[in-house]
């Protein structure tokens, strides 16, 4: 079985060389059959990938313990959808995955735009070609998934924090982000390749930054879920560099997706949205290498690998070529228009992309600089948390103003007046919550209560355009499916506010108490009283499971009982702790229990924390999922109106 | 203006980065001695280490990843649940008379990664 697998990658690396060299080839000779061919080669690439993905999961599931990668990653305790989850629990699987979606990306971007754009994908299909060769040829020459062994009879298992439904969602749809960039990025080569710098390439590649984006900011909410609910720290971000390797290029997806809109309607900033998107790409690689390389201390810990230097290298190709790739194209990248005023959609645009980008490189900066301060002067320096934070409140609480302000100012030159009768009343809504807000005491901090103000502001702007919308067009299904970009769009914005409010919330306003209870003791956190009860423990098949009793009061009366405790892992041999979370949907409020440290007499260490508004941070993922869906959807209007276009395009 | 605006940015960047950004420096046990102010130690736990963190602090040894100079360490604060002889640890804090005292609650403890778990012998 091993050897098939090995054989479907060796044929996977085989027709990825030939997608890139012939596709390069006949692109450049202009031979179409060939190029046809190499397009062809990149769907039979998914075929053999697909082979050889059966393969491991067929391996993992029968617990072929002859599979070192299974026997590392799994034991025949572990449930079913673990061990499928094991898939990616392991780097060389996780490899595997991302060979597999970027084969399926390719394949399906290349069949779509075939016919639309084909003298963009006859030089796309290289591109595709030559990244993939690069994840291929790591999966037969570095890291197989296929190594063999005699087998043990029990596997080493999976690590306790994986098991947890979460790691079934969360590492895929990472993946589905971090390669889905890859499209955009191809297709932008092409087009530089190809000397088509219109925005062609970024209409026929706009979903599929859309699609790589949501999974990317779906993934990273639902980590940050997990992160909350399991690892049972109470936090859901920690700036860690394995999480800031997510949020990197998810916050230059975002500038790039509002800066092709400036492309779109008004053909500026050329250079910038090709720059971008070699950004957007290097970062979901350097993300990777970030996670593989072990140069980095990370609560993650990864252990060093031989992959570091070779995403490194390759890095370093990818950054080479493009740039010299942009600057040979340069010419071709003139702005058709200028910038008229400082004070119109357009210059809102570039406002915040600037600023996403700056916080994106204020990031990158944080998160490199052990390794650089290692090298300019011999220690390596860490930078913790009040860094980000401080870069987050000035990059992103203007981010947020911004957001209610872009919209809805004119193209070309907003006039003063216009402004003060669009954003009166979101104006007057905001400043009147800004003193009912500090009246009630959330004065306290304040970047939290500007963070709300803004909110307000943001969402009345929204709520305002929607009812201006309805009344026009006189139905509210209507108005957004008529105009799916821009009302999905504002959605999306919700969502933000919806972040940023639960970020500011359990941030700025939350509270924790630390104490050591003996059964029958108490102690408060928050206006909440904890009375601790018992101990008990139960067996569960693959771990042992200790639990506390504990009732939360809120005065005299009983809220609830909960029960934090710990899971002791029998094949892994590891503990992990299991945090009580106690939603109170009226006060909008969480609140946390740790049994932090369980002494042998039944003494516990209990951590509680109260966490205001946490559980918008989830709702916000609904809402965003919602929006992005409603810009994705395809209309069929707008499918008319770019075939329209092409074709003057390719005529013009 | 573009310009203006990068500048500005820029400018609020590098205000940050001087005023407080100088990082924490991260080094090994073996590097400690002659340091001042705030470090973070990056090392492996050697001994039996003593103490439960709240009511007698935990007291244990740490050493360097590859070598064999080692630190005492003194600790207030919550104990991962993974901390135990062998690991590799990461803990903020002074060195005082030899001995490194922590910051309370900033023991950090690297997990056997789940990307290439630790094989058992």
């Amino acid at each position: 079985m091993a050897d098939l697998g090995r054989a479907a990658l060796i044929v996977t690396l085989g027709l990825t060389v030939y997608a890139a060299v012939a596709g390069a080839w006949a692109a450049r000779a202009h031979r179409r059959r060939l190029a046809a061919s190499a397009g062809n080669a990149l769907f039979a690439a998914l075929g053999s990938t697909l082979v050889a993905s059966a393969v491991l999961l067929s391996a993992l599931l029968r617990h072929d313990f002859s599979f070192t990668y299974v026997a590392d990653h799994t034991s025949t305790e572990l449930p079913t959808s673990y061990s499928i989850s094991a898939f990616w629990g392991g780097q060389e699987g996780s490899l595997l995955l991302w060979l597999l979606i970027l084969c399926g990306y390719s394949a399906a971007a290349v069949f779509l735009n075939r016919r639309r754009a084909p003298d963009l994908v006859v030089w796309t299909v290289p591109v595709l070609g030559a990244v993939s060769t690069f994840f291929a040829f790591m999966l037969v020459a570095v890291s197989s998934p296929f190594a063999t062994q005699t087998a043990p009879a029990q596997g080493a298992g999976l690590n306790p924090s994986l098991q947890n439904p979460y790691m079934l969602a969360h590492p895929p749809l990472l993946y589905l982000g971090y390669v889905g960039l890859t499209v955009p990025f191809a297709f932008g080569m092409g087009a530089l390749l190809a000397g088509r710098t219109d925005e062609r390439w970024i209409v026929a590649t706009r979903r599929w930054t859309l699609v790589a984006w949501t999974a990317l900011g779906i993934g990273q909410l639902i980590g940050a879920h997990w992160a909350y609910v399991e690892v049972g720290w109470g936090g859901y971000y920690a700036w860690d560099p394995v999480e800031n390797a997510a949020l990197m290029p998810w916050l230059a997806a975002t500038a790039f997706l509002h800066s092709v809109m400036i492309q779109e309607k008004r053909g500026m900033l050329k250079v910038w949205n090709v720059l971008l998107v070699i950004l957007a790409f290097c970062l979901s690689l350097f993300g990777t290498f970030l996670t593989r390389s072990g140069v980095i201390n990370s609560i993650h810990s990864f252990t060093e690998s031989s992959l570091g230097p070779w995403f490194l290298g390759f890095i370093c190709v990818v950054v080479a070529t493009s740039l010299a790739l942009v600057f040979w194209r340069l010419p071709l990248l003139r702005s058709k228009t200028r910038l008229e005023s400082l004070v119109s959609r357009e210059a809102a645009f570039l406002y915040n992309n600037l600023l996403l980008v700056a916080l994106c490189l204020t990031i990158l900066w944080g998160v490199v600089f052990p390794m650089v301060s290692d090298l300019a002067v011999g220690t390596s320096r860490t930078i913790g948390r009040p860094y980000y934070d401080f870069f987050l409140r000035t990059f992103g609480l203007p981010l947020l103003l911004l957001m209610g302000i872009g919209p809805l100012i004119a193209w070309r030159r907003a006039s003063l007046r216009s402004l003060g009768k669009t954003f009166l009343w979101p104006a007057a809504i905001s400043v009147g919550l800004g003193l009912v807000l500090v009246a009630f005491g959330a004065g306290s901090s304040k970047p939290g209560l500007v963070a709300y103000t803004f909110s307000a502001f943001v969402l009345a702007t929204i709520v305002l355009e929607f009812v201006r919308g309805t009344r026009a067009t006189g139905s509210f299904t209507r108005l957004v499916s008529r105009n799916r970009r821009r009302y999905g769009g504002y959605i999306v914005h919700a969502a933000i506010v919806l972040l940023a409010i639960g970020i500011a919330g359990s941030s700025a306003y939350g509270s924790s108490a630390e104490r050591k209870l003996l059964p029958g003791q108490t102690m408060r956190v928050g206006g909440y009283t904890l009375a601790y009860r018992s101990l008990t423990q139960h067996r569960d098949p693959n771990h042992l499971a200790i639990r506390a009793a504990v009732d939360m009061y809120r005065g005299r009366t009983l809220v609830a009982r909960v029960e934090p405790g710990k899971n002791d892992y029998f094949a892994e041999q590891q503990v992990s702790n299991e945090m009580a979370i106690h939603t109170d949907w009226l006060r909008a409020e969480d609140v946390d229990v740790i049994a932090d440290q369980i002494e042998p007499g039944g003494a516990i260490y209990f951590k509680a924390l109260v966490k205001p508004l946490v559980n918008l941070l989830w709702l916000a993922g609904l809402v965003f999922l919602c929006g992005s869906l409603i810009t994705l959807w395809p209309d069929p209007r707008e499918e008319r109106r770019l075939a329209a276009r092409y074709y003057a395009l390719a005529h013009g | 203006m573009i310009a203006l605006s990068v500048a500005a940015a820029l400018a609020v960047f590098l205000l940050y980065t001087s005023a407080f950004g100088r990082g924490t420096p991260t080094i090994s046990p073996g590097q400690l001695p002659g340091t001042h102010g705030r470090v973070s130690v990056v090392g492996t736990v050697v001994g039996k280490p003593t103490g439960d963190g709240h009511q007698q602090a935990l007291r244990f040894v740490m050493r360097d990843r590859d070598g064999t100079k080692t630190v005492p360490v003194v600790y207030r604060g919550s104990v991962p649940d993974l901390f135990k002889t062998g690991r590799e640890v990461v803990i903020d804090g002074t060195l005082v008379d030899g001995t490194l005292r922590a910051v309370p609650g900033s023991l950090v403890t690297k997990c056997p990664s789940k990307y290439a778990p630790a094989k058992s012998a």
